[in-house]
């Protein structure tokens, strides 16, 4: 009973940082139908910005973790102009090239200007403390986590579906023309959304580098992993995202608990085995 | 076979003036030609026939465990670890291709990277035999053809590799112009039109899929054999991922894209890691970005594009 | 110098434009400089660097000259062939470097058919030296670091030990060490687990430790990423307020131990060098690098460089550019090292050192170190017979 317990808690609150990471790639991928393999760099980014204003500036966690994603956002924006808005319109790979392209940039930046070395983000002692959970403990970064994580999809939800702003990008998305003729401003409606994935990736690189560590490299370790989640949840589906997310984060957890040395064939052939069943992803559109 | 026979002569002339002029370099040399072998075998599945992969090492990787293997444990006949890492390669092509090939996209994509991801974990997992994350130690080879033995400063390996390469080229030459070469580029076009005129398409896209893993274990028996060496880095998704942009920097669509593409990413990377090793990703970042912007069908582009530009500039003058 | 007189009968034109002073001695140095593991490099150079600034760069009447080429990361046909660059092209007499296994192994054959001397400043795999006569180690080997911290563990009283390794060569080496020596001296291994490669959450591995109840856990991880993951998740999880001790190797070392923060301290790992060993031949060292480099940390891959640039130094100053009499000159040579003494271990071609006890303290500057607890002293290559 513990152990299914264990499973359920450790499973979900890795899953919800899986899903806080890959929801911002959910949203430029899926909603946007560019593949942007330069997501992770934008959670390097956040994460790079948030080392270097909690150690070298010495800001605190609340206040440096905002100022990062506020900078990932403000560098995304003129990003989408310059480069983005060009490859929407590009082949599958083309796009591929481009931000792998981009991914080898940030990487040099972040290099040049912080090194190789792993970038720690100190937490403040709030969320370094344990909870309690009667049959075991939980630390309360993880807590906060799963917290957040409902919180993004709550409000993601509200944004896509309930307001102005989401009915637009829903319009321009499934028709750029025929939006642009209704009088819907479509290249502010991107710059908008694009920024939004970046600051949910620099959200997510802050977040989950606790269980993702952040260095120079990131993107490219962690690439793969992102790209699993958003492909198993089905493109354009932040829904989609975050089952697969969860689902990822039990079933890998299950298997680390139970057959720990067998976990990685385990789960690459679930995925083939789920994708090759189900091609277009849980929640994908035919 | 004859319009092959000015773009074969001048490949020719290139290898032999690589030789000459860069006899310290043999073993880098040597390393672009398995790369391009490996690429070509990209340029078949991606470029002929559509089938978006980053998972190409698999088949690299199977071919050279199986060449090493094949090596250590029963014959260390060059020629024939050639054949046996193609088996390898094709027989890993059949087993996955007949799965992915029913899919396409992300999803294929990401089902390639899953392949070759397993293929990894499977070996280290059997350290026994592979020797797991230290390599396959121990390959020593026979004289190619009984002949010309391995030499230090490389020179069989060079031409040896060479030769290989040149046989891949012409093999492909053929079959892109070929019924079935047509039909696959048909399929790349338009698989529903294709499927319209009673073209199995899943099946010609297995039977590339699986001639290109041949190709690829061929290209991993190569290093295997120069080498001596195998590790599991063969089956990383570096690799896939570098293969990929030498192919799309180079161009698809014409067999000179891998050559170009590769002999370019590699001659840069080696030159900028040899001088700033630090930031050379820079240089390659920068490149790659420049090559979708501004020569979207890759760098066999160049000439026409500089041709036209020439063009442009002599009406204007006339005009 | 067999090779060289073929090649010089093959090349003979440029070979003569080309053609190096006698005493004139090169040394390549093949490791990363880019990619995830450029801090390797960066190690080295700034340890060479260091060396060189404090004993000069001629060993006996020859002048000591450095060449360094990246091989990116583990990449064994780059290693061959810049190895094979470095011999023909750059005419070196010694090769060194090489941080991961499978990069030092691909150079084994080039090495003995050129019988040049190459000395490995990383690489911990015991049965790499089996497979050229021409490797020499200044690093160290898991058996050699595992054994003693199992001897330890067993002596203050730890009779029940669960093992977690990464699922590759390395960890199963220090797992294999471990469990040897741990269960010959009595102790018992209750559960040996394996994580993949690719684990990214501890959480469950540790959760089941934990739930195990040992005396301590053993461990053992590639380092970067997962090493850091792994001990944040070790303490986090209460398996150190659970008194489950913390046995490892390299897991402190310098570079990231800041980042662990108070949540480091009290960490156990057994292991050649700490940056606060308390000597002169430290001090000198720690001196002259942060001259050099003001930013720079010392940590086990700058030793390893420091040392066998020293190897190097004596090999020429013995031999000069005489690969196999330079080898017979480096077998047995006892030296001072930053890290305590060291002899070359004739048979085993790996250093005979001390391995230290340490445990994570913050100094008087506030800063963590891995102090010194206790030595067993002249430890050899235990796994070299295994």
């Amino acid at each position: 009973m513990d152990l299914i317990l264990n499973i359920a808690v450790d499973g979900v609150a890795y899953g919800m940082i899986l899903f806080m990471i890959a929801v911002g790639l959910s949203v430029t991928m899926g909603l946007m139908r560019v593949v942007n393999l330069a997501h992770g760099g934008f959670a390097l980014l956040g994460g790079a910005f948030a080392h270097w204003l909690g150690t070298d500036a010495g800001l605190g966690f609340w206040v440096a973790a905002p100022l990062a994603i506020a900078a990932v956002v403000v560098i995304a924006l003129p990003l989408e102009r310059l480069i983005y808005r060009r490859i929407y319109g590009f082949g599958e790979l083309q796009q591929v090239l481009a931000t792998i392209g981009l991914t080898f940039l940030m990487i040099a930046t972040v290099n040049r200007w912080q090194g190789s070395t792993l970038l720690p983000i100190a937490l403040p002692d709030m969320l370094k403390q344990t909870v309690d959970l009667g049959f075991r403990q939980l630390t309360a970064h993880r807590a906060a986590v799963i917290i957040v994580g409902f919180a993004v999809i709550g409000a993601l939800w509200l944004l896509l579906d309930r307001t102005r702003f989401g009915i637009r990008l829903r319009a321009s998305v499934d028709n750029r023309d025929t939006a642009s003729s209704l009088g819907i401003n479509t290249g502010r409606i991107y710059m908008l959304t694009f920024a939004l994935g970046a600051g949910l990736a620099a959200l997510g690189g802050i977040l989950g580098a606790e269980l993702l560590p952040i260095d120079a490299y990131y993107p490219l370790r962690y690439m793969v992993l992102f790209l699993i989640v958003v492909a198993i949840g089905g493109m354009g589906s932040i829904l989609g995202s975050f089952i697969a997310a969860l689902s990822i984060g039990i079933v890998e957890t299950a298997s680390r608990y139970l057959l720990p040395e067998a976990a990685t064939i385990l789960f690459f052939g679930l995925v083939i085995l789920f994708l090759a069943l189900r091609p277009k992803g849980i929640m994908g559109r035919a | 076979m004859s319009r092959l026979i000015l773009p074969l002569a001048l490949l020719a002339v290139v290898t032999v003036a690589a030789y000459v002029l860069f006899p310290f370099n043999l073993a880098f040399l040597t390393r672009i030609l398995i790369m391009i072998v490996l690429v070509m075998s990209l340029e078949l599945v991606l470029g002929f026939a559509g089938i978006a992969t980053l998972g190409q090492a698999a088949m690299y990787g199977a071919g050279a465990y199986a060449a090493g293997l094949f090596a250590i444990h029963v014959w260390a006949d060059p020629i024939a670890g050639l054949l046996v890492g193609a088996v390898a390669g094709a027989a890993l092509a059949v087993l996955s291709g007949l799965v992915l090939m029913r899919t396409t996209g992300l999803t294929l994509i990401m089902l390639t990277i899953a392949v070759a991801q397993i293929c990894a974990e499977i070996a280290n997992r059997a350290r026994d035999v592979t020797g797991g994350a230290d390599g396959l130690r121990g390959i020593r080879m026979q004289p190619v053809l009984g002949m010309f033995e391995f030499d230090f400063i490389g020179k069989t390996g060079f031409w040896y590799a060479a030769a290989v390469a040149f046989v891949i080229f012409i093999a492909l030459a053929i079959l892109s112009r070929s019924p079935f070469g047509l039909s696959l580029k048909g399929i790349h076009e338009s698989p529903e039109r294709m499927e319209a005129i009673g073209v199995s398409v899943y099946w010609r896209r297995v039977t590339a899929y699986v001639l290109g893993g041949g190709i690829a274990g061929l290209a991993g028996a190569l290093t295997a054999q120069i080498t001596q060496l195998v590790s599991l880095e063969t089956f990383s998704f570096t690799l896939s991922a570098e293969a990929l942009i030498m192919l799309i920097l180079g161009g698809t669509g014409r067999l000179y894209g891998p050559i170009i593409g590769t002999v370019i990413f590699m001659w840069v990377h080696h030159t900028a890691a040899a001088n700033d090793p630090f930031n050379w990703l820079f240089v390659i970042g920068g490149m790659v970005l420049a090559v979708v912007f501004f020569l979207p069908q890759g760098l066999v582009q160049l000439p026409t594009s500089l041709t036209r530009l020439v063009k442009k500039g002599g009406e204007h003058a006339g005009s | 110098m067999k090779i060289k007189t073929t090649l010089a009968i093959g090349l003979a034109t440029t070979i003569l434009a080309g053609a190096a002073w006698a005493d004139e001695i090169k040394v390549g140095v093949i490791t990363p400089f880019s990619g995830p593991f450029a801090q390797y490099g960066t190690q080295y150079q700034q340890a060479i660097e260091t060396y060189v600034a404090l004993h000069g760069t001629t060993a006996g009447e020859h002048e000591i000259s450095f060449i360094y080429k990246d091989v990116g990361g583990v990449n064994p046909d780059q290693a061959r062939s810049l190895a094979q660059e470095l011999l023909i092209k750059e005419q070196v007499d010694y090769l060194a470097g090489f941080t991961f296994t499978p990069n030092a192994l691909a150079v084994g054959p080039v090495i003995t058919q050129s019988e040049t001397p190459t000395v490995i400043f990383n690489a911990a795999t015991s049965a790499i030296n089996k497979e050229s006569d021409y490797y020499l180690r200044t690093s160290y080997t898991l058996w050699q670091v595992s054994v003693p911290m199992a001897e330890w563990a067993y002596d203050q009283g730890i009779r029940q030990v669960v093992t977690t390794v990464t699922d590759y060569g390395p960890g199963i080496d220090a797992e294999n060490a471990f469990k040897a020596a741990f269960e010959a001296k009595g102790g018992e291994v209750i559960d040996s687990i394996r994580m993949p490669l690719s684990t990214t959450d501890f959480t469950p591995i540790l959760q089941s430790v934990k739930d195990q109840a040992p005396d301590a856990v053993f461990t053992f991880l590639p380092g970067g990423p997962p090493t850091f993951t792994y001990t944040k998740t070790y303490i986090e999880n209460g398996l150190k307020d659970a008194g489950i001790m913390f046995l490892g190797t390299a897991e402190t070392e310098e570079t990231n131990l800041q980042g662990f923060g108070d949540l480091g301290i009290g960490l156990t790992t057994a292991y050649h060098y700490s940056s606060a060993h308390e000597s002169e031949a430290n001090a000198e060292f720690l001196a002259k690098l942060a001259e050099l480099h003001p930013d720079a940390i010392a940590n086990w891959a700058s030793v390893g460089a420091y040392d066998g640039v020293h190897l190097i130094y004596e090999m020429v100053a013995a031999a000069g550019s005489d690969g196999p009499a330079a080898l017979e000159a480096a077998k047995g040579l006892e030296w001072e090292s930053p890290r305590g003494p060291l002899v070359m271990d004739p048979e085993t071609r790996t250093v005979v050192q001390n391995v230290y006890l340490r445990e994570v303290e913050r100094n008087a500057d506030g800063l963590l170190q891995n102090t010194e607890k206790s030595v067993i002293a002249n430890v050899g290559d235990l796994g070299w017979s295994n």
